[in-house]
């Protein structure tokens, strides 16, 4: 009797955590793998303290709270359906509910909490306890507008795996990334990184290419819309942008400094392309590189000192290093004969690059100072064009691992493959995690 | 190996690269009588004012250049323009051989018609990083204009833009393909 309910328990998650939506599956099918542990985890709904009547907020902020676990790579997700508990009967902190409850369907983490809401105004408190230890470990209050709810979810998301893992989860921030979907030109879109609220930064039926961020949160990019490449510092919540060109010569890309103050250039002239330092209005300040071949593809290290780029200086594109503030060039990757798009982790000890293998490309890590490259995509279509996280444990990238071009999250201590940040119609490509939105 | 029409009046040999310069020596021998380059490109000139030095004619000489061509979703519809494509292997910029041929004719037409100006197009095939590629086109623009400019054509009507690899003529996933979009192509304006 005890076995058989057990099975019919364990019949009722599969289908629930299966069917509904595809990226989900996704995730259980993928991350389940040697090394790894996923820690149960019950998300619980939020007490209706008033004004939540129909459950709604209490719904957002678990559905984005619950996605934000899920891409974490660290929590599998108890389905609600197994609860014993119901949270408007209950209590929502310590001594007012039974931990038993939830010891029983073997949770390791509980999140309770309530929420009141006034008009458009919400109250929020979300608590993260350690069931064994029946013991609080972390909790939240937030106040805000009801538009609000998702980034108090991402919040307490990025919360909880400090309280967990010992360091910040990265949810409160941005992918920007170049898409086709609205036609057959290259779009840059802004979302959140759990897919919710979709931004088109650029509308001009040209080409727009290599959003990067700074942690003001603009955009740098490159555009044809004048019919001639340049690039553009756009400020998404305001619409307004600066367009930014050389006397020097065409604009190929750039980076834009993590303070907003400096860019470095790509520029073209009479067919070579050099990286050069312009300030924030485009005046030059110095030459960064001089050969007569290619230097693109410059990025900034996460204290602005330093800046990786991809040179074909040898006779084949390769990553090299340099100081912002001048000096010589340092060559980094020696594995391969096409090596590009490098990107400096958070902390400054690893580059991410893309790797040419034949006919496709896998997304590799190598250490700042040339040691141990590591494959992290492992040729399952072609990966390319890695951003970090802002926490330094995950890797966007685009891939054609399921047909068409996406955004895919890869954890990179597991180089474990997460799920699919965009979907849908069109190529997705060239994506850029910003900086924590902060307050 | 088989030559098929392209554009008006155009050929072009689809092949893999690997037989693509002996397919071409075999074009070669076969139409030796009249020349090489007639039989794998466009006949300079064709279109309206062929030969006409000024007037009316002219209006009608120049080509849209890829950028337009794509915002009208007439990209690879077969509008070459007056001069013909050259092509480049992979993650290349030196001039091919079978190329030589072509770009005189191309300076030729030029000469021909001194009131015009030439833009040359940098593109690449889908392989490797967008940036990447954007400069690796303009290197390709540079050595086309760059051999222009030694076949007497003034610099200052030559410029030249790169693509990269985001205006592609086709869009299959195979060396044929990829051969066929990495090129230089011709705009004239006057």
């Amino acid at each position: 009797m005890r076995r058989s309910s057990l099975l019919l328990l364990l019949a009722a998650f599969v289908a629930i955590t299966a069917t509904p939506f595809t990226a989900r599956a996704q995730i259980k099918m993928q991350i389940i793998g040697p090394g790894s542990h996923l820690s149960p985890i019950a998300v619980s709904a939020l007490k209706n303290l008033g004004g939540d009547d129909r459950h709604g907020v209490s719904s957002e902020f678990d559905s984005i709270l619950s996605h934000d676990l899920e891409l974490s790579g660290y929590f599998r997700l108890i389905s609600p359906k197994a609860f014993i508990e119901d949270a408007q009967t209950s209590g929502y902190d310590l001594g007012q509910f039974n931990f038993a409850d939830w010891r029983s369907i073997n949770a390791d983490f509980l999140v309770k909490g309530a929420v009141k809401i006034d008009g458009n105004q919400v109250q929020l408190t979300a608590l993260l306890f350690d069931v064994a230890q029946q013991r609080r470990m972390m909790g939240k209050s937030f106040t805000g507008q009801l538009s609000e709810v998702p980034r108090m979810a991402r919040r307490f998301a990025d919360a909880l795996l400090k309280a967990t893992t010992g360091i910040e989860g990265p949810f409160d921030s941005r992918l920007a990334f170049v898409s086709t979907r609205g036609g057959r030109f290259k779009e840059i879109y802004l979302q959140s990184i759990d897919g919710h609220g979709l931004f088109r930064l650029t509308d001009n039926p040209t080409i727009n290419l290599f959003p990067a961020f700074d942690r003001r949160h603009e955009v740098l990019y490159l555009s044809y819309k004048t019919m001639m490449p340049a690039l553009y510092l756009a400020n998404p919540a305001t619409r307004r942008e600066v367009r930014i060109v050389s006397t020097r010569g065409k604009m190929v890309g750039g980076a834009i400094s993590p303070d907003g103050h400096l860019i470095a250039a790509a520029i073209e002239h009479a067919g070579a392309t050099n990286l050069f330092l312009l300030d924030r209005g485009g005046q030059e300040l110095r030459r960064l590189t001089d050969t007569n071949g290619i230097n693109v593809s410059p990025a900034f290290s996460s204290d602005g000192r330093m800046l990786a780029f991809t040179s074909d200086r040898s006779g084949t594109p390769q990553i090299y290093v340099m100081s912002v503030a001048g000096g010589g060039a340092r060559r980094v990757t020696y594995k391969g004969n096409y090596n590009t798009t490098p990107a400096f982790s958070p902390d400054g000890k690893f580059i991410a690059y893309e790797s040419r293998d034949g006919g496709h490309f896998d997304v590799w890590i190598v250490g700042v100072d040339g040691s141990d490259p590591i494959n992290l995509t492992h040729g399952v279509g072609s990966s390319q064009y890695p951003a970090w996280s802002p926490d330094g444990r995950y890797i966007a990238f685009s891939s054609t691992r399921n047909g068409n071009s996406h955004i895919y999250l890869l954890q990179v201590a597991t180089q474990t493959v997460i799920s699919a940040l965009t979907e849908g119609n069109g190529n997705d490509s060239c994506p850029a995690w910003s900086w924590w939105l902060g307050d | 190996m088989i030559p098929v029409p392209r554009g008006r009046g155009g050929w072009e040999i689809r092949t893999n690269g690997v037989l693509r310069f002996a397919a071409l020596i075999l074009v070669c021998a076969a139409f030796a009588a009249s020349g090489c380059s007639s039989s794998v490109k466009k006949t300079p000139g064709l279109g309206a004012g062929a030969g006409a030095g000024a007037g009316m004619g002219e209006s009608n000489l120049g080509n849209k250049g890829s950028l337009a061509q794509f915002k009208k979703g007439e990209l690879g519809a077969g509008e070459g323009g007056p001069l013909s494509d050259i092509h480049f292997a992979f993650n290349q910029y030196t001039i091919e051989p079978q190329d030589d041929s072509v770009l005189k004719a191309n300076a030729q037409w030029l000469e021909a018609h001194p009131n015009t100006n030439v833009q040359v197009e940098g593109h690449c095939d889908e392989r490797g990083s967008e940036e990447y590629n954007i400069a690796l086109g303009a290197k390709r623009a540079q050595s086309a204009k760059d051999y222009l400019v030694t076949l007497g054509i003034a610099p200052s009507r030559i410029s030249t833009i790169s693509y990269g690899k985001e205006l592609p003529l086709c869009t299959e996933h195979t060396e044929e393909c990829w051969a066929r979009n990495r090129r230089d192509h011709f705009v004239v304006s006057q």
